[in-house]
């Protein structure tokens, strides 16, 4: 077992200090009782006796990492955050309070008609299709509008984006002052011109770009991007006023009324003149630019909705949402049919590059028979492939340089061959456990039974890169050779069905073929992680773990998890922008107390902060 | 009991009817398990003053008993509200808007082809019993039955989108086929019919003047057809069967002998004696299918991608749109009473026994 690197109580507690330690202890008393499921084994939790280190949990070395990643936040104290990120992600390691499954990686066809740039790992959403152009000299192709496939979208209102549907439509009409061009994790300025950061790492000052036009006339300025971060965390129809307010993301300085509201007007983001912002923050975000690169912080002219105080609005907030866009983007508003299409058309003015097309259209398609129907009949020119029609064996591509697979797939049923680009994004997809719920040998034995690369060939024919740690290997902290090193300390038993060392670890626990320790591992309706149950179900069957499944809605799975009623469940974190934080904040242990969540903690559902009490988690009495 | 009586009795009962399934809906979305302020916000959108907010306006602070009345009283007034997860910031009627005209025009072709084929191969079969063109009708209309609508739609669009180019299997192409399409899914344009003038009479409007695209109206047609056939195919099947059986036993009995030898013609026998008679037996399943056509175009108009009043309840349902979906599944009580009073109507006037011996 690697335990070299716990800590003692004593050490952990002189770390975080007392306040700290007050809330785990409170937080524990609350949750340890009244949400288990009956079988009992966590809810006891005994002392450890400090000479017997083996079954110490780590998760005072992950509170500690955590709280020097927050205590650290400069440029210069990047090495300190990264070596923190990296204990971390021991930590959840080494206990095994999370077992990630697979990275995503999308894949996208077109036909030769179009040119495209191709996108990074932040996804084809953030692809602003102002270089894209369709060849309309092909017989196939009659219109220069590029016709593309999207979801069900909810919104075409920036501050209620929440969804990749809905911010692909909105990316093309709306622009933020910085941004992730054609979706590369590199942010690149976008309506700023230039922006300085104060030596203190707090106040921001972006010098906007001149001559920026909105679709419906009018120049950009300062006032607008104030008018529009304000709306953001202000507006009662925002549903991202946390990325403005809270620490953690931008934390910009406000003032708050008794009830915990913002006070309108209070946001310190100043327009100095009308091509000069000023934003303040409490504490140094090394990521606010990436955070600010997101949907929901897009531009629109000051005034144009009356949601927040001080403005009667243009349009209704109905309109906004459903019908009425004014941005400074390369695509304006033309049509959004509910459940049925959408569709931007060419923008004249546009202040960069292009845009080459008339127009972009989305279908709206759901099914997979639709969807393989509608580009077999050549009416989508850039597309996915639905699992069930795909066959890996027509892939033909090389990796480039940053680690897209780029060539050809074909035939199509058509008799087509078409473009490739697979892009592996920053996702990970996960199963994880209530640590006081189940003993460390168990969620040990999980992982040792765990064959990555057969559960993602098995469901998606391959399609998707084995996960060994929360963070993408696209954003690993000490980079691709880190990465790589890594992966080959994997201690158990990497792409291997290991039956010997699970049957071994549960018997050293105590648990036997004949007196299995009983768990449910709860998934949500996703075939993914219904087979991995199924798989992994047989596979400790006989080795001392008795594995239940069951399935429940989304909804359900998360308001259950709040409740801390999961012992193992199955979810996703995809990465907004390009920040380890921004995943690994939810495994501070004292942020994945359920007891009071999800008011005052908003961690993974794992209640690790029981180990920070000197909690034995691999007895199994 | 007189007929009418008895029709009106049938009237009234449905308003208890009504008031249970508004009960069941509300204990549904108030006391189920899914909580409908965790799936409008969704995973991390959930702090605490938001759900607090949403709460409040969805009126979940308020006594149970309290909540209960302003339900009922919502839905009886057609109060619906709007969609809270699916899609944020529409109102139930304008979805219904959207949504209702597709489910229709896909239901009404359902219903009207297996209406014209089935109800006459049926009489046709059991005019000619035991001759081969009743067992070919017969059998064909057992294995039409038994194929499930989910695969028999995926089949159609696999063999009609082969087709393409006119080298497929079919030996014509379906896209060249009558009017061009571009494409075999999707909802078809509705606007064939342009209202170009309007008369008030009072509070109402009603449309006097049409103009007719025929043009659209042929494509809305074709795009509808492979849908609303596959919709439509076991409707088609047991009007086939029922039909057959019914003009059998019809045409064995006694008054059809009678007539038969009081000289009337075969035509009179068969137009005023045999057919009205036979029609009995298949009223309910022809209104029957009208319920099938709610739940079964779920699977069609998703296999087809047309956007419906199916998929939409569907999906709010798998989503936990609660308020959405109660207010459809209140939207489908009415239509399923409103249809069940259509049949007890027609009944009343196809039947002359009917309300006798009670």
């Amino acid at each position: 077992m690697p335990d070299k690197d716990s800590l003692s109580r004593r050490t952990f507690l002189k770390a975080t200090g007392g306040t700290a330690g007050a809330v785990a202890i409170a937080g524990c008393g609350d949750s340890g009782n009244g949400n288990g499921n009956g079988n009992g084994d966590g809810d006891t939790p005994t002392p450890t006796p400090e000479d017997e280190p083996v079954y110490t949990t780590e998760a005072p070395k992950a509170q500690e990492a955590w709280e020097t990643v927050e205590n650290n936040p400069g440029p210069e104290a990047e090495d300190i955050r990264t070596e923190a990120f990296i204990e971390i992600e021991e930590a959840v390691r080494d206990d095994m309070v999370l077992l990630p499954l697979y990275h995503e990686l999308t894949e996208w066809f077109w036909y030769d008609w179009v040119d495209m740039p191709k996108f990074g790992s932040l996804g084809i959403h953030r692809l602003q299709h102002n270089t894209t152009s369709v060849d309309t000299s092909s017989d196939q192709k009659s219109e220069n509008v590029l016709v593309m496939i999207n979801g069900t979208m909810s919104t075409i209102d920036p501050i209620r984006s929440d969804d990749t549907a809905s911010g692909r439509v909105i990316q093309q009409m709306y622009e933020n002052l910085v941004n992730y061009i054609n979706g590369n994790p590199e942010i690149e300025n976008q309506l700023a011109e230039s922006i300085e950061v104060s030596d203190d790492g707090l106040t921001y000052t972006f010098n906007l770009k001149q001559g920026v036009t909105y679709h419906e006339g009018g120049e950009l300025t300062a006032a607008d991007v104030k008018y529009s971060i304000r709306r953001l965390a202000e507006s009662s129809n925002s549903v991202r006023a946390n990325f403005v307010l809270d620490s953690g993301f931008l934390g910009v300085e406000h003032e708050t009324d008794d009830e915990g509201n913002v006070v309108p007007d209070s946001l310190a983001v100043e327009a100095v003149d009308d091509y000069t912002l000023e934003m303040t923050l409490t504490t140094p975000q090394p990521a606010a630019l990436d955070i600010l690169a997101y949907d929901a912080f897009g531009v629109m002219p000051e005034g144009t909705v009356g949601d927040i105080e001080g403005y009667d609005g243009e349009v209704t907030a109905e309109e906004i949402n459903n019908s009425y866009a004014n941005g400074t983007g390369p695509f304006q508003f033309e049509e959004w049919s509910v459940g049925e299409q959408a569709e931007v058309t060419a923008f004249g003015d546009y202040h960069g590059d292009g845009p080459a097309l008339d127009g972009v259209r989305w279908s709206i398609i759901e099914d997979d028979n639709a969807h393989q129907t509608a580009y077999v009949e050549r009416n989508l020119d850039l597309f996915t492939i639905p699992t069930s029609f795909y066959n890996p064996d027509n892939v033909d591509a090389e990796e480039d340089d940053q680690g897209r697979d780029v060539g050809t797939y074909g035939p199509l049923e058509n008799g087509d061959t078409v473009n490739y680009l697979g892009v592996p994004t920053l996702s990970v997809f996960y199963v994880a456990f209530n640590v006081p719920q189940v003993p460390k040998k168990v969620r040990q034995s999980v992982a040792y039974v765990t064959h990555h690369q057969e559960l993602i060939d098995q469901v998606f024919k391959g399609r998707g890169a084995p996960a060994f740690s929360f963070t993408p290997p696209g954003m690993w902290p000490t980079g691709p050779d880190g990465y790589n090193q890594w992966v080959d300390n994997w201690p158990y038993s990497r792409n291997e069905t290991d039956r010997e060392s699970a049957t071994q670890a549960l018997n050293e626990a105590g648990f036997t073929a004949d007196d299995p320790f009983e768990m449910t591992l709860t998934t949500y309706d996703s075939e993914v992680f219904q087979e991995f149950g199924r798989l992994t179900r047989d596979k400790l069957d006989g080795t001392g773990i008795s594995l239940e499944l069951e399935t429940a809605p989304f909804n359900t799975l998360i308001s259950r998890g709040e409740e801390g009623d999961l012992e193992f469940y199955s979810l996703g974190w995809i990465w907004s922008w390009v920040d380890p934080a921004y995943g690994l904040f939810g495994f501070e242990p004292e942020n994945t107390d359920t007891s009071i969540m999800p008011t005052e903690t908003d961690g993974y559902y794992l209640d690790w902060h029981v180990g920070l009490e000197d909690y034995e988690s691999g007895d199994g009495s | 009991m007189s007929r009418w009586r008895y029709f009106f009795k049938r009237l009234l009962l449905s308003v208890p009817v009504l008031f249970l399934v508004m009960t069941v809906i509300f204990v549904v979305l108030r006391m189920g398990p899914l909580d409908p302020v965790a799936a409008m916000l969704g995973p991390g959108g959930l702090s605490g003053a938001n759900a607090e907010a949403i709460r409040e306006n969805l009126g979940l602070n308020q006594p149970l008993w309290q909540q209960y009345i302003d339900f009922i009283t919502d839905l009886i007034t057609f109060n619906l509200g709007q969609s809270w997860v699916l899609h944020p910031n529409r109102t139930v009627f304008e979805l219904l808007r959207a949504f209702g005209p597709r489910t229709l025009w896909l239901g009404f072709w359902s219903i009207l082809l297996p209406l014209f084929i089935g109800i006459p191969l049926g009489f046709y079969a059991g005019m000619n019993p035991n001759s081969w063109g009743d067992y070919i009708a017969s059998f064909g209309g057992i294995i039409w039955l038994a194929m499930p609508n989910f695969w028999l739609g995926i089949m159609l669009l696999t063999v009609l989108r082969r087709t393409d180019g006119g080298d497929g299997p079919l030996g014509f192409d379906w896209y060249q086929f009558g009017p061009n399409t571009d494409s075999l899914i999707g909802a078809p344009s509705l606007d064939f019919v342009d209202v170009s003038s309007w008369a008030d009479l009072g509070v109402v409007s009603l449309p006097t003047g049409l103009s007719f695209e025929w043009m659209t109206l042929a494509v809305a047609i074709k795009v509808i057809l492979p849908a609303a056939i596959v919709l439509g195919s076991a409707s088609m099947a047991s009007e086939l069967r029922i039909g057959r059986t019914a003009v059998l036993e019809t045409i064995n009995s006694n008054y059809v002998e009678t007539a038969k030898a009081k000289g009337l013609s075969s035509r009179v026998i068969v137009w005023k004696h045999v057919f009205r008679n036979a029609l009995i037996p298949l009223l309910p399943i022809i209104t029957n299918e009208a319920f099938l056509l709610i739940g079964g175009s779920v699977i069609v108009e998703q296999v087809f991608n047309i956007n419906g009043i199916g998929k939409l309840f569907f999906q709010s349902a798998v989503q936990g749109d609660l308020p959405l979906a109660g207010a459809l599944i209140y939207i489908f009580t009415l239509i399923i009473i409103f249809l069940n009073i259509v049949q007890d109507l027609l009944y009343t006037v196809l039947d002359p026994r009917v309300g006798y011996d009670q």
